[in-house]
């Protein structure tokens, strides 16, 4: 108590002003972020024709639920569903193994193949061969229309290595020389001591992937368009989305189009967006308390 | 590439044959990764040769005819390449300078709020924009500036504007706006990793600064700057390879007629000459190069880096 | 502990998805096709009772997927590229390309079997051979095609300068000739009213340029000079046996239209956002009924904007768009294609693909379409449910209710199966007393329309959209569309990039030169950069297409 208030008295003219412009810019920045995001909130609950005429800022003025109703009317939603979570899981949960396991490789400052090593995957982060050539190999290999295609070709992750391997290079040495006396191997080290000191940046890694994994389609239609098994969440939300908006282009003689008309692109690509930002924003609290000590990167330096 | 790596005569002392012995598993575990990355990132490589070919789908890459620069000697005859090159690194510099310092501004001031709770709070709804598809941001922004749009409606109501401003039909607004749309998006996430190294800042260099008077502009400059460098120089060099992927959805969806000249980036341009016109040889050719942009760029920062005495990135 | 309860999770869901794929190959014989459309459209339910009904007849059952989050190029693309086609396919633009790489299965050899008598059926061997790639036929069109060539369609789904109803309420139904007409029209419906009942502030003329949809601003002055829309060219026929190829964007015309337009810019009748809006703006606006008119095409705005004007009852106040067809000069005859007689666009259409593991089965399941009790249960739905026949005349019907069940979407997705890119035909049925699509029909087409919209055909004594077009010609010249050909070149080709360069270089301009404060400095400006895409490259390359066309 005594340092606090002793601290307080130190403050100075220039600190106090630092304390307000700061807290105000926070709270400007604050209004700034939210309004986009509650406006989309009040949007997503609002009647959609009477959205098409503007004017609604933080409150629906029709209240309707019509939107989350086509969304969650979606034909593949259930499926697409369980393929995201599985994906997300099983992604993750792969993922991030694989990136560890390589990052303590990489980590080992005895390892004879450190830098080359780095530099290989790093290379990874900026060379890309392209469209066809990447459809071309993993058919090849099998991989479209499966649900592994989700899975493999993002396995390793040059962002990701950086990071873990920052992380696990700021550990220090004596955990590791300590075990090495007892006669433990590089995979013990790995499993028994290093992974528990770098919960927080694996917490931190798989919110990245899980945040990926659940937002992806492009892969479901690039590789799975004709396996209905195997679409996604957002994939199926993206074909929503770009029906309800171009519901119009679909007939070519008249009579045809049946539409839903109480809803407009402007409510459901709101609700689409509330529903599928939900879950992650629910996980989210539980990892951050991670983030502010896991997510370091560094280089290497002589 | 170099298989071997710098190694300083003591640890090339410490690498005796047991240690040999114990490293076998990590060479394994290496050879294989080292399979998984040529297999998925080096073999579709290959895919470059289209660059010098007549590519056709029916013939593959084993059967096209070759045609040797001539999709090079396409793009930098082309005037309409060269202005979106321009666009590209102009915005793509734009963005990285203006999310990196509204990112390490964030942070800085985010650690000076002593009160956890409004900490927690502000750093909670900061990362939320990230969550956002480019689609919904864009919808947003678009929204926001247009002629009826909150923006509007909030300045001429404050008389900063006399009249509604068209923000889209000027060419002059448009790389800010995507400047600061990147910022808006991304500035609570980016911040993430500076308010880590923060934190593991000793704190004792604070006390002792305080011990000497240093007031918190003082400690910001002397001490979490200086503490963020490494991060920062890294940061650098990683995303300034990616200048050259200044980006595609923001520009295609916020563009039009007015300010297609400054929107189109090298991404939209391979779209419309390479994909959409199914002249995948163009396409790969733009590829490349932004490849081989992105790897000089690395390149001399990391350099740069190394001459200053900098953590470098490899 | 927690790692365990993810693993299981984990494990539950793969076990999911087995057991949906296991139960997916268990459920019965009918076999699980799919089929791809590189336009948008809606995905009907899985277990919809016409299909259904379809699948136990045919034995298959078609999974329809259509476009999303690409354009049809790049859907195109990728499905090249990567070889995973579905059984049938509509690559629209793209058909060549799919062709090209080898991917479509040759009709020929159905064709010339009694028991595909009905494809054999949808066109004559003239046309047949309009479709012939290397001498093959790879895919059918199935749209625009009357059964014995005679249309029956009361729609007129093209391009027009659209107007409400309302406006030419106010003056009296008057004929509209010229541009100048139109817009003078406006102008003076505008000035007595600017906003409507709602308050909602009226936009006398709007006009979309984004992306592809800029056609909306870009090809009038092809109409207008009395030409149909062949696409992407004039074909001048002043010398009948020499067709000859004329650039719509540097006519006279172009000139005075874009300074038109230029005019009401100035004098505040045009949308100040027309060239930043995006198209789900443009979409809003309509459905709210504040703009009297503009130029687009009927497939573009009237779906979603008709249903919204009947959702909130703007119907009933004359906010219904009707076509016209004016040109820049009085006296001029207007050669619309207008659906008086079938326009054959060979560029597209049905195919069958080399993934298809029965090509045999999948030629019958065409086949089985055009049965006229097939064609019915496609287009009209199941007797006594969706439709009734009046007793004596055979005439089919349907109640308010009917109607009112095959407008609401949730319905159609459950009941409804058109296969709508299958082949189909339009025009009168076989038994010759109905239609073959519900739409064409005269009870069915007056019966969902709004008073003041009735009330504007009978003023004019029309009962068909087209009829507005006052069009004197339809004869379809065998090279429509030409944009067929335009839409096929790539960049490896000198008009090729001549082509995707004055697309560019019209995106950018023909906004710039509406709002521009000296309509001739910038006209000037325009036309120098116009002119370095070098046009010439392309439209020599399509006077030569056009050539060989008519030689062949």
């Amino acid at each position: 108590m005594n340092s606090k208030s002793k601290k307080k008295m130190q403050m100075s003219k220039w600190d106090w002003a630092f304390v307000i412009i700061n807290t105000t810019f926070l709270v400007l920045f604050c209004i700034v972020t939210l309004y986009p995001v509650l406006n989309t909130l009040a949007l997503s609950f609002n009647d959609g024709l009477d959205a098409v005429k503007g004017g609604i800022h933080l409150i629906p003025r029709k209240f309707s639920t019509d939107a989350y109703t086509t969304v969650f009317n979606i034909q593949g939603i259930k499926q697409g569903a369980i393929v995201t979570v599985a994906r997300t899981v099983l992604g993750t949960l792969l993922a991030l193994g694989a990136n560890a396991l390589l990052s303590f490789v990489v980590s080992r400052k005895k390892f004879m193949f450190r830098s080359s090593l780095s530099l290989f995957w790093v290379i990874t982060m900026y060379a890309n061969g392209g469209m066809i050539p990447g459809l071309v190999l993993l058919k090849a290999l099998g991989l479209t229309n499966s649900f592994w295609v989700y899975i493999v070709p993002g396995l390793v992750g040059a962002f990701n290595i950086l990071v873990l391997r920052t992380y696990m290079e700021g550990l220090p040495d004596s955990y590791e020389e300590s075990a090495q006396l007892d006669g433990a191997g590089y995979m013990t080290i790995f499993v028994k001591i290093i992974s528990p000191l770098c919960k927080p940046v694996y917490a931190t890694i798989a919110l990245f992937m899980a945040v990926g994994h659940w937002n992806s389609w492009f892969d479901a239609m690039l590789y799975n368009r004709t396996k209905p098994q195997y679409t996604t969440l957002q994939y199926e939300l993206q074909k929503l989305l770009s029906n309800v908006m171009q519901q119009s282009g679909n007939a070519s003689s008249s009579g045809k189009t049946a539409s839903t008309s109480k809803v407009t692109p402007i409510t459901v690509r709101s609700a689409a967006t509330i529903a599928t930002m939900l879950p992650i924003i629910c996980l989210y609290p539980f990892l951050q308390r991670y983030f502010v000590t896991g997510l370091t990167i560094g280089g290497v330096k002589e | 590439m170099s298989l071997m790596g710098t190694n300083s005569p003591a640890l090339k002392e410490k690498n005796t044959r047991a240690e040999m012995k114990r490293q076998r598993i990590l060479l394994i575990i290496a050879g294989l990764f080292v399979i998984y990355g040529i297999v998925f990132y080096y073999l579709p490589l290959f895919g470059w040769i289209m660059a010098f070919q007549n590519y056709k789908i029916k013939d593959g890459i084993f059967g096209s005819e070759f045609v040797g620069l001539r999709w090079f000697k396409f793009l930098f005859s082309d005037q309409t390449f060269l202005r979106v090159i321009r666009n590209t690194l102009c915005m793509g510099v734009l963005n990285l300078v203006s999310t990196t310092i509204t990112a390490i501004g964030f942070a800085i001031l985010l650690n000076e709020v002593r009160n956890t709770f409004g900490k927690k709070l502000v750093q909670t709804i900061s990362y939320l924009p990230h969550f956002l598809s480019w689609i919904v941001v864009t919808g947003i922004v678009h929204d926001a500036l247009s002629i009826n749009g909150v923006i509007n409606e909030l300045f001429v109501n404050l008389h900063i504007f006399k009249e509604p401003i068209s923000f889209f039909s000027h060419k002059e607004y448009f790389w800010p706006i995507v400047a600061l749309s990147n910022v808006w998006k991304e500035t609570g996430w980016n911040a993430i990793i500076y308010l880590a190294t923060i934190t593991s800042i000793d704190p004792a260099l604070y006390e002792a600064a305080a011990m000497d008077g240093a007031g918190r502009w003082q400690k910001i400059k002397h001490i979490t700057l200086p503490g963020l460098r490494s991060t920062i120089i890294i940061l650098l060099i990683m995303n300034i390879g990616n200048v050259i992927n200044a980006g595609f959805e923001v520009q295609y969806l916020l563009t039009n007629g007015f300010i297609k000249p400054v929107s189109e980036t090298i991404d939209i341009y391979v779209l419309t000459y390479g994909v959409g016109k199914m002249n995948y040889s163009l396409g790969t050719a733009g590829g490349i190069f932004k490849t081989f942009v992105s790897l000089v760029l690395i390149v001399i920062f990391n350099f740069i880096a190394k001459k200053t005495g900098d953590e470098r990135l490899f | 502990m927690k790692s365990k309860k993810i693993f299981a999770l984990t494990m539950a869901c793969m076990m999911g998805l087995g057991a949906f794929a296991g139960c997916a190959k268990k459920k019965d014989e009918i076999l699980n096709w799919n089929f791809f459309a590189a336009m948008h459209g809606s995905e009907i339910n899985d277990g919809n009772e016409i299909q259904e009904l379809i699948a136990k007849d045919t034995g298959i059952r078609v999974k329809e997927t259509w476009l999303a989050g690409q354009t049809s190029a790049e859907a195109i693309g990728s499905i090249v590229a990567s070889g995973e086609l579905p059984e049938f396919i509509d690559g629209g633009d793209g058909s060549e390309e799919l062709y090209k790489a080898g991917y479509l299965v040759a009709w020929d050899d159905y064709l010339a079997k009694p028991e595909f008598a009905n494809l054999k059926e949808m066109y004559s061997d003239k046309e047949w051979e309009m479709f012939k790639h290397d001498g093959h036929i790879y895919w059918a069109n199935v749209f625009n095609n009357s059964y014995g060539g005679k249309p029956v369609s009361h729609g007129f789904n093209d391009e027009a300068f659209w107007i409400q109803v309302r406006v030419l309420e106010w003056a009296n139904y008057p004929k509209i000739d010229t541009l100048d007409e139109y817009f003078d029209l406006l102008e003076r419906y505008y000035k007595e009213n600017t906003t409507n009942a709602d308050g909602t502030k009226i936009i006398p003329y709007t006009c979309l340029c984004e992306d592809w949809r800029y056609f909306c601003i870009e090809n009038a002055p092809e109409f207008l000079d009395g030409y149909p829309n062949d696409g992407s060219v004039i074909v001048n026929l002043d010398d009948p046996d020499h067709p000859k190829i004329v650039d719509y964007n540097t006519t006279p015309t172009a000139k005075r239209y874009f300074a038109k337009l230029n005019e009401i810019y100035h004098k505040g009748l045009m949308d100040p956002e027309f060239a930043i809006q995006t198209y789900d703006e443009y979409m809003a606006k309509l459905s709210t009924g504040a703009v009297l008119g503009m130029c687009d095409q009927w497939w573009n705005f009237a779906g979603t904007v008709n249903d919204n004007f009947k959702a909130n009852k703007l119907d009933e106040q004359g906010m219904n768009y009707v076509p016209l067809g004016p040109t820049i000069d009085k006296g001029m005859t207007n050669r619309w294609y207008i659906g008086a007689n079938d326009t054959l666009n060979s560029a597209s259409g049905i195919a069958v693909t080399t993934s298809c593991k029965d090509p045999d089965k999948a030629f019958k399941f065409l086949n089985r379409m055009l049965d006229q009790d097939m064609h019915n249960l496609r287009f009209w739905g199941i007797k006594d449910v969706d439709y009734l026949v009046e007793e004596g005349t055979g005439m089919f019907y349907r109640t308010q209710e009917m109607r009112d069940k095959w407008a609401d979407s949730n319905y159609t997705k459950s009941h409804c199966c058109m296969y709508a890119y299958f082949p189909q035909w339009g025009g009168m049925s076989r038994d010759g007393i109905n239609t073959m699509q519900p739409g064409d029909s005269v009870s069915e087409f007056f019966a969902g329309m709004a008073d003041p919209l009735v009330k504007c055909f009978k003023a004019y004594g029309y009962t068909a959209y087209n009829e507005f077009l006052r069009s004197t010609d339809g004869t379809v010249g065998i090279w429509y569309p030409m944009y067929q050909f335009s839409n096929n070149l790539k960049t490896d080709t000198d008009a090729g990039v001549a082509w995707t360069k004055m697309g560019e270089v019209k995106h950018h301009w023909l906004p710039e030169i509406v709002v521009a404060d000296d309509f001739e400095a910038k006209w000037n400006e325009y036309m120098a950069a116009y002119a370095e895409c070098k046009p010439e490259d392309f439209l020599a390359y399509m006077q030569k297409t056009l050539d060989d066309l008519i030689a062949s």
